[in-house]
């Protein structure tokens, strides 16, 4: 009886293996595609030491992005339809692993387009690279200043290694310059002038930190800065400084990240610093993680946070397919660098149906200079490149093949338990949703 | 199969002998390593995964010379070679001034090679105070306190932004100026390749001389070895220093551009620490040539199991009208690579290439009373199971 069952199900696993791959086969309803494929490599992180929940999101909306291109007959070029090819590279996070895999990808699979990146170290690392080989780039995710412009000819006071500057390499996340400054903006455009930062003794917090005190003070602002460890339970000894201090401030300013950050929100409403009448609490932006932020801190209600990326209520519906898409997937709200991911394989397939050509670098990175393309973030083009040179006075270098707007705004909840999508968008004015900049703690909109 | 294998045995042994065998097989190796970037037929990319290899190579092998020879479980390697890639790169950028000295050493009076040698000065001076700091530590304490150092030293790398350049790097002074990336990289090649030739001969020359003995010495019974006259403390603070020159020395020449262009503090990581370990237990931890060996292998085989690649049969074809299925394993390959760790520990204590190499010398590789050390705690083990039976 034993060895008959063992016999059945021999035949049934021997049948699944014959079947499964015969089940994959399948023609496609009404595209014709020419044998040679566009191959794009997203360069993602999908070990440690990265970022592996990151890369694991970037990595699928590059798929997602190359799927539903394909569905809509791919790229064509001469009239022929080519199916997208991904070739997902596993960064690990580290700039040594990371060029190893641009070299890969550039030698061994051929090409012709990258994207995706999460860390900036990796981005540094491998932007020459693609530069010097000519490989139309578009990085989704690192927000070192250094990593777009022609920045590669000054960054560490190293000399050029290509003197023309930068021609191949774009990207589509923001700048750290461009994030830090929303959250001070807002503030002195409300009027603070006695700040507060709490910041994380990590190259997170620290250089955001420094980035935003030399904006405070250039603004005629006081700041109070203190360091705290990460993984640190209990806030009260810092935070009654702060209360034992002669003047109340007018903002605490919590640059601390993850569930650390939802301690610290949590102990400053017990003990009534802030949020308050006099007291503006901006916390982490970890804090749009609705459910888990209502979990840690019950009390947090009108803290106010950043969020980069666009927000839900702005969503096209391009944003909410792809939303849906990944919750469907992940159980969570689309991250900006995903959706940053999928936009970046439209606009490497657009700029080479537009160039018209799959090996000449040089017209396709021209055609991405030129892009003007509706997609899940909003409307995407590059002010600064070969095409317009000249970056004017006071345009910083990180200008040069950036896309100039990537959503960062300052968002508040006014609501207890409020979902993130129903949270208000207070800063800047033009993505303001309930028409006011700040919502006083007990008011409402 | 087991007759003809002796039967192979016996032919060897009378016809050329297993140690001309061995000589002969090395030198088809380095033959076959020197000849590689010649074959046309090979990316530069193949060369990349080599140089990294041969990086990889000397941080095991030294590793295995502090630990599996001296008995000095250090997981402060990492730093030490930290260390020498970062005072290189600092030193290139912003020069230094010894005051006392009256030495002032400009970013344009210094050349890369200039960098390297303060880089690795540097290490070993840092590998002297360790070493002196652990002179009356073993075992767990050792470890634990190499383990707090290299912490301390990668979080000092992370958060002091400003000068090391954080989480995004530090970009040392390139060492090679070549145009051509085609040459640049079969000179970049030679050049990590060389310099694995000479760290293992300096491993050798240690491990095979007197102080080989002593360090053994101290490895099994440092009190011991210390009554029979061994300078345990000299001896003890020669290792470290000698083993983080080393890997200072070739963290510094491998972040100048030739395999990396740029150090992050997640490189010193306990995660990446543990894989130099690993490496060397798989190859062999008394066998500086079997953890060697081990990391080429073990770095190669990683490289190579990124994305496998599955043809189909019968002409079936995937979705995509592909013939094969590709994998991408990220993770899953580490996840496979500690199955073989387990494997190895559990198994094959003295590395999986201990048969081979064991064979190829006609002695142990391990030395005999580490063995026999080994095999009495296993029969004590068994015993105790017996027992509890």
């Amino acid at each position: 009886m034993k060895r008959k069952s063992l016999f059945i199900h021999c035949l049934v696993l021997i049948a699944l293996i014959a079947v499964l791959p015969l089940s994959m086969v399948q023609a496609d309803g009404h595209c014709e595609f020419a044998e040679d494929t566009v191959k794009i490599g997203g360069l993602v992180p999908l070990s440690a030491p990265g970022a592996v929940a990151g890369g694991i999101a970037m990595s699928w909306a590059i798929n997602r992005a190359a799927d539903d291109i394909n569905a809509d007959c791919g790229i064509t070029i001469d009239g022929a339809n080519h199916a997208i090819e991904i070739v997902i590279g596993d960064s690990e996070g580290s700039p040594e692993r990371g060029q190893a895999v641009v070299e890969r990808f550039i030698l061994e699979d051929e090409v012709d387009a990258v994207t995706g990146v999460y860390h900036s170290a990796v981005g540094l690392a491998t932007m020459s690279m693609l530069d010097e080989n000519g490989v139309p780039t578009v990085f989704s995710e690192p927000w070192n200043d250094n990593v777009s412009a022609n920045g590669i000819m000054e960054y560490d006071g190293r000399p050029p290694r290509n003197a023309d500057g930068v021609d191949h390499v774009f990207r589509v996340s923001p700048a750290s310059s461009m994030v830090g400054g929303v959250v001070v903006n807002w503030l002195i455009d409300l009027g603070v002038g006695n700040v507060v930062i709490i910041a994380e003794n990590t190259d997170y917090g620290q250089p955001a930190a420094a980035d935003e005190y030399a904006r405070f003070e250039a603004a005629g602002a006081t700041v109070t800065q203190i360091n705290v460890e990460l993984g640190t339970e209990d806030f009260v000894p810092i935070l009654s400084r702060i209360q034992a201090s002669a003047e109340t401030p007018d903002v605490v300013r919590v640059l601390v990240t993850g569930e650390t950050s939802f301690n610290l929100t949590q102990q400053m409403a017990e003990l009534g610093i802030a949020p308050t009448e006099d007291t503006i609490c901006v916390t982490n932006q970890v804090a749009f993680q609705s459910e888990q932020y209502w979990q840690n801190v019950p009390d947090g209600n009108y803290c106010a946070f950043n969020r980069v990326g666009i927000i839900p209520s702005l969503f096209s519906d391009t944003a909410v397919e792809l939303n849906d898409a990944y919750f469907e997937e992940f159980e969570d709200i689309v991250p900006s660098y995903a959706m940053a991911s999928y936009d970046a394989v439209f606009i490497l397939a657009d700029a080479i149906e537009r160039a018209g050509s799959t090996s000449d670098g040089a017209a396709i990175s021209a055609a991405i200079e030129t892009t003007d393309l509706d997609l899940s973030q909003g409307r995407y083009y590059f002010e600064y490149g070969n095409h317009n040179p000249e970056l004017p006075e006071g345009t910083p270098a990180f200008m040069w093949h950036q896309w100039p707007d990537p959503v960062v705004t300052m968002m508040q909840y006014f609501e207890q338990g409020q979902s993130s999508l129903d949270a208000a968008v207070i800063y800047p004015a033009v993505y303001q949703t309930h028409g006011t900049d700040y919502i006083t703690p007990g008011s409402s909109p | 199969m087991m007759a003809l294998f002796r039967r192979f045995e016996t032919a060897i042994d009378n016809g050329i002998g297993r140690r001309r065998l061995s000589y002969l097989l090395i030198a088809l190796i380095i033959a076959f390593f020197l000849w590689f970037p010649n074959d046309t037929s090979q990316s530069n990319y193949a060369k990349t995964v080599f140089i990294s290899g041969f990086f990889y190579a000397i941080m095991s092998s030294s590793w295995a010379l502090l630990a599996g020879i001296a008995g000095q479980f250090s997981f402060g390697h990492m730093a030490f070679m930290g260390i020498g890639a970062y005072v290189a790169g600092l030193i290139a950028r912003d020069g230094i001034t010894f005051a006392l000295l009256g030495i002032n050493i400009t970013p344009e009076s210094i050349s890369a090679i200039g960098s390297i040698i303060i880089g690795t000065i540097a290490a070993g001076a840092v590998g002297l105070v360790i070493g002196w700091l652990l002179l009356r530590l073993r075992a767990a304490y050792l470890a634990l306190f190499t383990i707090a150092f290299s912490e301390l030293f990668r979080i000092m790398m992370l958060t002091e932004y400003d000068y090391t350049g954080g989480s995004n790097g530090l970009s040392l002074r390139p060492l090679l100026q070549i145009a051509d990336v085609n040459v640049a990289r079969q000179v970049e090649y030679y050049l990590m390749f060389a310099l694995l030739i000479v760290c293992l001969l300096g491993l050798y020359w240690v491990a095979n001389s007197p102080i080989g003995l002593f360090l053994r010495a101290m490895r099994e019974d440092e009190d011991a070895a210390s009554a029979l006259g061994v300078n345990v403390v000299r001896y003890k603070i020669l290792v470290f220093v000698f083993t983080s020159m080393i890997v200072g020395c070739a963290g510094a020449i491998f972040y100048s551009d030739v395999g990396s262009e740029r150090i992050i503090p997640e490189q010193l990581e306990i995660l990446q620490m543990s894989l130099i370990i690993a490496y060397a237990v798989i190859g062999g931890m008394e066998s500086l040539i079997g953890a060697a060996a081990g990391a080429f292998i073990s770095r190669y085989l990683l490289e190579a199991m990124r994305q496998v690649v599955i043809t189909l049969p019968f002409g079936m074809t995937t979705a995509d009208g592909s013939d094969a299925f590709v994998w991408d394993t990220g993770f899953w390959r580490f996840a496979l690579f500690g199955v073989v760790m387990v494997f190895t520990l559990r198994y094959m204590r003295n590395g999986l290439l201990y048969p081979i190499i064991t064979w190829f010398s006609g002695r142990d590789i391990a030395m005999k009373e580490t063995v026999a050390i080994r095999e009495s705690d296993d029969e004590h083990a068994a015993r105790l199971e017996t027992d509890d039976e």
